[in-house]
Parts: C-alpha cells; structure tokens; sequence
C-alpha cells in the first residue's frame, strides 16, 4: 500500500459556506482510455474528516493521461439535509508529467465551487 | 409585468445599443467567461448547453455557442425551453488556451447543474486561469 506521502495525487474538500471540512463526501477517480473514448474508474473513496482523501492512485497507475475526479457534491449537502445546485463536479485534468505531485483541492459551498492545481 | 405593459415602458427610455424586441427576450440562463490570469474576458472560447433526459440520463445537445469580446454568449436558451431538469455548461478551455500558445491543466470545464425553478434568473460565470477556475450561481 502505498503512503499518503508518495500519492502523487491528493485532494481536499472545503465546505466554504460553514467553513469547515468536507468531511465523508463520496468521490471517485477515472481515466480516459485515448483508445476507446471511454472513461474507466480507478478508485472509489470518501473523505475523512479533514476533507482529504489522501491515497487516490498509486505512483506505478498514475500515467500520463486524462483524469477526472468526481464529487458527489449533491449526495453530501443532502447529507446535512441541505441542497445543492451542483449535483456533483466534475474535475477534469490532464497529467503529462507524472512525477510530480498534484493536489486537486475543491472548495465548496452550495451555490459555488472552486478548484486549482496545488502540489 | 406583461410582454406588452414592458414594450410600452421601454418606448419611454432612451433606446440603447441592445434593445431586446418581444420576440427575443433575454436569455434566462446567462454566462460569462473571465481570464483571471490576465485580467481579460474569455473571449472566443467555445462552449454548449446541454440538459440531462430525467429518464435514460443523457445529455441533449441545446446550443453550441462562442463567447464575444466581452466573455458572454447571449441566446443560451429560451423561457420556452428552459424547463426544470439536470443541465449542464462545457466550456473548450484547453482548446482557448491553445489559440493563445499555452497549454491548460483542464481540457474542457463541465459545470453540471440543477434547475428547479426556471423562472428565475441563472448567471453561471466561469472565472478561469490556466492551473484554476471557478464558478458560482448568480442571477
């Protein structure tokens, strides 16, 4: 297993309309297979309660491509018996270089969102 | 207020450069793309609506669209059209920042949405730079 160090791919979800963690929200991480037009799944999780969700591909699976990584934004506000205009988001990058190390952080609230590229 | 109580409200003031007639009433969904990286409108990006068939959950096709000088792209949708339902925003971002020689972190920006009351007002900015973006939901 690798560690949360050596994840070249880390994320960290903020509710920035209470400012706090988005903690237990469901996401998951696919990538497009260039062959077939089609996106493949890689991993499933939920972020723990800082919001992060630390190990989402190893360093051997993460190839140059084009990822998307997916929150259930609509499930977790529903969750706080609140909704959302975002049934989820949708990130999607593209990774050409491999080695570094990427952090995809999403800052949201209901009604807005945010997303950059960290490492 | 009516069509025609409105009609007779704007033959009192000055006309201005975009006078809407009553057969081309602003759209009710609008967006505006924003270079924040330079300070500029997102001028000449592609984009397109899309709504989400409730029943076999595939995206139709609405409009296909580019943004003017000003980053906007007015006629999105009708008040006809815009009903409830899933839609969704897809914004060529890469294929933007390839016009300007630079490469994108996000090949294209999907911003998926739900409307529940169509009567309002939806303005769905995109604030954009090559590593980041945002949006929010504004009327």
């Amino acid at each position: 297993m690798a560690a949360a160090e050596s994840s070249p791919l880390t994320t960290h979800v903020l509710n920035t309309g209470d400012g706090i963690p988005g903690a237990k929200m469901a996401l998951s991480l696919h990538r497009l297979d260039s062959q077939l037009m089609i996106w493949t799944m890689l991993n499933v999780g939920t972020t723990n309660e800082d919001g992060r969700c630390s190990v989402l591909i190893s360093r051997e699976a993460f190839t140059p491509g084009m990822y998307k990584l997916r929150f259930e934004t609509g499930a977790y506000w529903e969750s706080l018996d609140q909704t959302c205009f975002y049934p989820y988001v949708e990130v999607v990058f593209t990774i050409s270089d491999p080695d570094q190390r990427f952090h995809l952080p999403l800052l949201m609230s209901r009604f807005s969102y945010s997303t950059y590229r960290g490492s | 207020m009516s069509a025609f109580r409105l009609q007779q409200l704007k033959g009192h003031i000055l006309p201005e450069n975009k006078i809407t007639t009553m057969a081309g009433s602003p759209s009710p969904l609008t967006t505006h793309v924003l270079n924040t990286a330079m300070g500029v409108p997102g001028s000449n990006m592609s984009l397109s609506l899309h709504r989400q068939d409730p029943l076999t959950k595939a995206w139709n096709l609405i409009t296909t669209g580019i943004t003017n000088d000003d980053g906007r792209c007015p006629g999105l949708i009708t008040t006809q059209l815009f009903t409830s339902g899933v839609y969704k925003l897809h914004f060529e971002t890469a294929q933007y920042w390839a016009s300007r020689g630079e490469a994108s972190f996000y090949p294209y920006v999907e911003i998926v949405f739900t409307i529940n009351e169509p009567g309002q007002k939806y303005h769905i900015p995109l604030l954009l730079s090559r590593f980041s973006y945002s949006t929010y939901r504004g009327s």
